[in-house]
């Protein structure tokens, strides 16, 4: 942590235990493409072992703030820490996986050869590699589709393949861009059954989705409108306060309150 | 650098190629294929060019000359002659397309050449006497040879049958390349260009579905450096140009009887360093593309001075002046220079450094840069 990033807007930064306890932290990062303001004065504290929602339309900026969070993209202005270190992180780089909205896995690679490749980017050692092969896999349900290429597997599988690729390094924080879109039903209770697991092994979560009804299983829920942030809070807790029956309904009037 | 993430990018680029049936064999056949074709094309001399021929001569007492030369003609391979009655007829012949040539001698021929030789003896001017050649010139290169042939067999004639020796004679010292062909030139020249073509194609392929596949930027998200990307793709690729290259020397010795005078070793570095260099330059193009399609139109850009202004198969003495320094600004013109000094010339490391050190550069440069452009982010 460098000494600019310590005191931000009057945010002390100091303690390891405070770092330890926010695993994602920004102060007022804000990104402009060109004219197109995608992400506006954005402040989160993520705790660990938190399973948090982006929640949004599309172009709201969800995939922006992962990005920024990732290194991936500067920001503008502001500043972003992650395990207690200022982004871009180097030290850290290890201990955090990102799925991108995007599929992101090489199709002319067969599943083992595209979670080896990611493997040998931590420099696993082989022995401990085939062992969490074999954990992904079947967790994924990809167990004898192992030596298939990508280009010959179903969507879903490649969904599925392109997470386990971002659990390899068995990080503590994962972000995952969108990763239940085009995933059916059955699917998708399959991801947050594994999502849970992660949490229950302490590990942080953030994910962004358009689905209302799966960011009712999120500890914390992060509601985004053009760029900003419009709410914050447990689903429970966002329905009461609007007097919502569901998220959607929450969301809405939320953005109506926003734009009076 | 951490080698290991090195290997690790590089196997990856390799397995996929490999999984890739069609670009694999591509990549092997595809040298094969034009040592083959260009081979067989350009390393062939012009055979069988029919040719038309009315003999009128009627001879003197030593015989006549115009057989003589037919005689000679036909002892060799390149022309096909056939025989005709009258000249319009031949002329009709190279009219229709049915010969690229028409040789006619007239009835006095025989009687001229001898006039002229005893006139020549008294020192006087002499009249020379007339062969006609009616050529289709059409084809230049066709029409060249029936001329350098026709030349070639007057000349023996009259050695042989008058002792008109001439009375300068050449003395040939082959300083390099003694024993060389064509395709002896031209084996290094395909193979700089076999791998300079598939190293920068693949390279630019690779890299924008790299880019447009998110892949790269997962890869970034990773501990794995810019420098360690780039520098596991250029072994990968340097690998492919390797075995390219090895696939081309081999068949041109085996189908050619090429043989190499100096070190086939150096020569596949030359190759290395060349393919090194391709990917690296294909590795930034492909930043400014946004697509493969986009992508795909820089190959042409690229690969049309090399082909054409690098020496592959024109000297560079025939490109023209204001041409020239675009062919020192190739990188190709260096790998097939160095490569063919070792290949025809047998010259050592010692004598190809500076091609080498150019090749070097180039990798280097174009190395350098790329992983100074992945590191530039929005
Ligand atoms: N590279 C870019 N260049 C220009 N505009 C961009 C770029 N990336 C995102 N945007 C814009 O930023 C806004 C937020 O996009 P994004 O973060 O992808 O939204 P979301 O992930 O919530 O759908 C959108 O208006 C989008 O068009
Ligand atoms: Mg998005």
């Amino acid at each position: 942590m460098n000494d600019r990033s310590s005191d931000l807007k009057g945010v002390r930064l100091d303690s390891q235990e405070d770092a330890g306890r926010h695993v994602v932290r920004t102060r007022g990062i804000s990104k402009a493409f060109g004219a197109i303001e995608a992400l506006v004065d954005l402040d989160l504290d993520i705790p660990k072992g938190c399973v948090y929602g982006i929640i949004g339309p599309n172009g709201s900026g969800k995939t922006t703030t992962i990005r920024i969070l990732n290194g991936l993209l500067r920001a503008s202005s502001g500043q972003a820490w992650l395990l207690g270190e200022a982004v871009p992180v180097s030290e850290s780089i290890h201990r955090i996986g990102y799925m991108p909205q995007e599929m992101a896995i090489y199709s002319d690679l067969t599943a083992v050869e595209n979670l080896e490749l990611f493997a040998g980017m931590y420099s696993m050692r082989r022995e401990r590699f085939e062992e969490r092969a074999d954990y992904l896999l079947d967790m994924i349900d990809l167990k004898d589709r192992g030596g298939s290429l990508v280009s010959e597997l179903s969507g879903g599988m490649k969904h599925r393949l392109s997470l386990a690729c971002a659990l390899v390094h068995d990080p503590e924080l994962v972000f995952l861009d969108e990763p239940t879109v085009g995933v059916d039903p059955e699917l998708r209770n399959g991801f947050w059954e594994h999502f849970s697991r992660l949490k229950a092994e302490g590990k942080t979560i953030v994910l962004t989705t358009h689905y209302m009804d799966e960011a009712v299983r999120c500890d914390m829920v992060g509601m985004m409108r053009l760029g900003r942030m419009i709410a914050e809070d447990t689903p429970e807790e966002l329905m009461a306060s609007t007097g919502a029956l569901n998220l959607e309904e929450a969301f809405l009037q939320r953005s109506r309150r926003v734009e009076q | 650098m951490n080698a290991r993430r090195v290997l690790a990018i590089a196997l990856k680029t390799l397995r996929s190629l490999r999984h890739d049936k069609r670009t694999a064999g591509f990549l092997v056949f595809m040298p094969l294929f034009m040592i083959a074709i260009f081979g067989y094309t350009f390393g062939g001399e012009i055979e069988n060019v029919d040719v038309v021929v009315v003999n009128l001569d009627v001879g003197s007492a030593n015989g006549s000359v115009a057989d003589m030369i037919i005689g000679d003609l036909a002892s060799r391979v390149t022309l096909r002659l056939t025989a005709l009655s009258s000249p319009d007829e031949a002329v009709e012949a190279v009219r229709l397309t049915d010969a690229w040539a028409a040789i006619y001698f007239g009835p006095e021929f025989t009687e001229q050449v001898e006039e002229g030789i005893a006139v020549s003896a008294l020192g006087l001017f002499a009249v020379p006497s007339v062969v006609e050649l009616h050529l289709d010139a059409s084809n230049p290169n066709i029409a060249q040879t029936v001329v350098t042939e026709l030349q070639a067999s007057i000349q023996v004639v009259l050695v042989e049958h008058y002792d008109m020796n001439p009375p300068v004679a050449v003395v040939e010292d082959r300083v390099y390349g003694e024993g060389a062909e064509f395709i002896d030139f031209f084996a290094p020249g395909v193979m700089g260009l076999a791998a300079m073509m598939v190293t920068f194609m693949l390279s630019i392929i690779s890299f924008v579905r790299e880019r447009s596949t998110g892949t790269l930027d997962r890869l970034l998200t990773t501990p794995v450096t810019e420098g360690e990307i780039v520098g596991g793709y250029a072994m990968a690729f340097g690998i492919v140009a390797l075995i390219q290259s090895t696939v081309i020397l081999v068949a041109a010795m085996l189908l050619f009887k090429v043989t190499v005078e100096g070190s086939a070793l150096l020569a596949l570095l030359t190759i290395f360093l060349l393919g090194v260099g391709s990917q690296g330059l294909g590795f930034l193009l492909s930043s400014i593309a946004k697509n493969e399609f986009q992508a795909v139109q820089f190959i042409p850009l690229i690969l049309f001075p090399s082909i054409l202004l690098a020496g592959v198969f024109w000297p560079l003495e025939a490109v023209p002046d204001i041409l020239r320094p675009v062919s020192n600004f190739i990188p190709l013109t260096y790998a097939v220079d160095g490569c063919r000094s070792i290949m025809v010339r047998g010259w050592g490391a010692g004598d190809v450094w500076p091609q080498l050190a150019v090749l070097a550069g180039f990798a280097a440069a174009t190395l350098m840069l790329s992983a100074y452009s992945l590191k530039k982010r929005g």
